[in-house]
């Protein structure tokens, strides 16, 4: 391994190689674009290939030390998880309402409590729809993969879950790392395995102020994107600076600022939308009410059917304009700082990996879709 | 960049033709030169030779500016990059189904296509397969089961309304023995339990199992036991008919379909589906002619009349037709309801069902009337 021997005597101090984005913003807007009208002309069977086509997109500008990562991922396989997912779940919702009868029975609303046990179906459908994801994912020639076990990942997140809930969320930082640490000590890139070095009690120091002063956003309500802005870049340099590969460690200089102007323009956005639908519904009103007085005219409106219809493709346009602005700003964009942001320290030590690892069957992904907690 | 040893040890390739391959079992980044032969030979030092057919190779994912492609028959991660804009060229020109991978117009509109067929397929299934299903699947639900349903419902129903069933002695008896002349008459064989909830809502619903809800709201709006007979008789078709089970098994298929199609298919909207329509029993208008048959019979079997309860739904409801989506309507128009009992009307045969006294009983069943 001439290689690794020469990489051995590099003099102390290589620069860390640095992580860029060079997706075209004009682009990836046309394909979300695109891909919501899709998903509207096929009752949303297109989601499958909309995230797919995201995913290969985000992936293949991300240059890590000038080469991009590839996603290896494709429509098909989502629609046939989701398919398989739905063939699972079937019955265990039957069996969930039978359950949810008798529990029904013995006290009005005592079947809520079921709806935890969803809740560690949907974190088993987490685990295993990031080892879709990571399997899917080829950085020169070789793939990433996954190991361990989605129950086991289920029960300690809903373990960590309820400490959350008991200390007011005062434990989510050491949840955070738990997790994490599980997720990462179960990734590899080739055989180079993975690890998480963050600490909770380092998220918690850098986040413990805005968990303490959270109460004060939920009543002046403007704050509250600051400070979710804020919490959100702090946590993410917390995570990107705890990932390891072997000797490969990243590092993030993310500012605390950097995500506040996604969320005011994502708020912007809606409050320009909300006009516009107004105005529209206000055009509709004037256009099609009924003569005579003001009151009857208004009454009239709800059983005016070219009225209802007008209202129903406004409504659809504001959703579908509303999604495109979404994935623009928390998935694209967000993407591109996050990523600009981040360096990759001793990245030499990936030079000879040896491939290792299977690709994941997309079961998970379609659970998460089934329950409704897709990721990226 | 950043090309290591391997680069700078070789003796300089012809830069035209090199790429930079990696073989699919490590990440050792290579370089190679390429050349254009029957196949794609590619060459570089410590590699054994790897030809590639030009039909078997298919574009990959890449960076602007670098065509990267795959090869089906070689390792199925090995990559070629090419930076090289001419010689990246020369390799698209010779690859003729170098595209085949990627998503063009056709698939997209094979995508549409299946979407619609699907979508479409749904809807029949809705419209028809399911109906079917829920009453072939009905008969065989065990009456234990119903019941069970009709205790859940009822909790949740005390629930809501808060829980208050009138209780004065003498309207129960009067409510009881109304309900028992309509059971016997109509042969229903089940142990029904009628009770007045006391609420202003003007309603009425039989829950599955046997229990029977006659809200304070219609009561109060009934002149005439008549009346009151006629929908009380009305739900006990709908316990005769067994309509809550067969509109859960309906509500459920349905919601699970739609799900389907728009990806939101959460257990819990399934359930509140489920559960909404045995609590404020929203039958299916078919449902609710049978159950009007069913009245209409009893009543007739008693010697009285239908109309009055036609009369009573009209001073709850007023006139329905002027609302052109009263098609969205889970009952029969009201006034086509009238018409169908008014055209049975004929002289009381029989005797009154409750004596005055007693209707009076019931009338007050839950305190005091107010005159207006």
């Amino acid at each position: 391994m001439n290689q690794m021997s020469f990489v051995a005597g590099q003099p102390p101090g290589v620069p860390p190689a640095p992580v860029a984005f060079s997706g075209n913003r004009g682009r990836f807007l046309s394909l979300a674009s695109r891909g919501a009208a899709l998903e509207l002309v096929t009752f949303g069977f297109y989601r499958f290939w909309l995230v797919t086509d995201i995913r290969r997109h985000l992936w293949s500008h991300t240059l890590v030390d000038g080469d991009a990562p590839e996603y290896t991922g494709r429509g098909r396989e989502l629609l046939v998880g989701f398919l398989f997912a739905m063939a699972i779940l079937v019955p265990i919702y039957l069996v969930y309402f039978v359950i949810g009868i008798e529990a029904e029975r013995f006290k009005a609303f005592a079947s809520v409590p079921l709806v935890i046990g969803f809740y560690a179906f949907g974190q088993f459908a987490i685990y295993r729809a990031r080892r879709y994801r990571l399997t899917r994912t080829v950085w020169r020639g070789v793939r990433f993969w996954m190991d361990g076990s989605g129950w086991a990942y289920a029960w300690r997140s809903m373990l960590w879950g309820l400490l959350v809930l008991v200390t007011l969320g005062g434990a989510y930082a050491w949840r955070e790392a738990a997790l994490e640490r599980y997720k990462m000590h179960h990734s590899h890139y080739g055989d180079l395995q993975g690890s998480f070095e963050g600490r909770g009690w380092e998220l918690f120091k850098r986040t413990w102020g805005l968990w303490l002063f959270g109460p004060v956003a939920w009543i002046i309500f403007p704050l509250l994107p600051i400070f979710y802005a804020e919490f959100k870049a702090r946590e993410w340099r917390w995570w990107l600076c705890g990932i390891r590969f072997g000797d490969v460690r990243l590092e993030s200089k993310l500012p605390n600022t950097a995500l506040y102007g996604l969320y005011w323009k994502v708020i912007g956005w809606f409050l320009l939308f909300d006009l516009v639908i107004g105005a529209y519904v206000a055009l509709c009103v004037f256009l099609l009410k009924g003569s005579g007085p003001m009151e009857a005219a208004m009454q009239a409106l709800p059983k005016n059917i070219p009225f209802m219809v007008l209202l129903v493709i406004g409504y659809l346009a504001f959703i579908l304009a509303f999604n495109v602005v979404m994935r623009l700003y928390f998935q694209r964009d967000l993407w591109a700082r996050v990523a600009s942001s981040t360096k990759v320290h001793a990245i030499e030590s990936a030079e000879n990996v040896t491939a290792k690892g299977e690709a994941a069957s997309a079961l998970g992904e379609g659970f998460a879709d089934g329950l409704d907690v897709a990721g990226f | 960049m950043e090309f290591t040893a391997n680069t700078a040890e070789q003796a300089a390739p012809d830069p035209v033709r090199s790429a930079v391959y990696y073989d699919g079992k490590s990440s050792r980044k290579r370089t190679v030169v390429l050349a254009f032969g029957d196949k794609l030979v590619i060459s570089g030092e410590g590699l054994p030779s790897e030809s590639w057919d030009y039909a078997d190779i298919r574009r990959a994912d890449g960076a602007p500016g670098v065509l990267r492609v795959s090869c089906l028959s070689a390792s199925p991660l090995a990559r070629l990059e090419i930076r090289d804009a001419t010689l990246a060229a020369d390799l698209e020109s010779r690859c003729a189904r170098l595209g085949d991978n990627s998503l063009d117009g056709r698939s997209i509109a094979r995508i549409v296509g299946w979407s619609l067929a699907a979508a479409a397929s749904i809807v029949l299934v809705i419209l028809f397969a399911i109906p079917l299903a829920a009453d072939r699947l009905t008969p065989l639900v065990p009456a234990s089961f119903e019941r069970r349903l009709g205790d859940a419902a009822d909790a949740q129903m005390k629930a809501v309304f808060g829980g208050h069933a009138c209780k004065a002695e003498a309207g129960q008896a009067a409510l009881v023995k109304l309900v028992d002349a309509l059971r016997k008459s109509s042969g229903l064989d089940l142990a029904v339990e009628p009770a007045v909830l006391d609420t202003p809502i003007p309603n009425a619903f039989a829950l599955p199992g046997g229990k029977v809800y006659l809200l304070k709201g219609l009561l109060a709006k009934a002149d005439d036991p008549d009346e009151i007979a006629g929908v009380l008789a009305h739900e006990l078709g709908h316990l005769a008919h067994r309509d809550s089970v067969r509109e859960v098994i309906y509500n459920g298929g349905t919601s699970f379909l739609v799900g389907l199609l728009f990806g939101d298919v959460t257990g819990s909207s399934t359930l509140i589906f489920a559960s909404r329509s045995l609590v404020t029993a929203t039958y299916s208008r078919e449902a609710e002619q049978n159950a009007d048959s069913f009245a209409i019979e009893v009543m007739q079997r008693l010697g009285r009349s239908p109309k009055p309860m036609g009369e009573l739904l009209f001073r709850v409801t007023g006139k329905e037709g002027d609302n052109p989506l009263s098609i969205l309507a889970s009952h029969p128009l009201t006034e086509d309801r009238l018409k169908r009992m008014s055209e049975l009307d004929r002289q009381a045969a029989g005797p009154p069902l409750l004596t005055r006294t007693e209707w009076t009983e019931l009338k007050s069943i839950c305190g005091p009337v107010s005159k207006t």
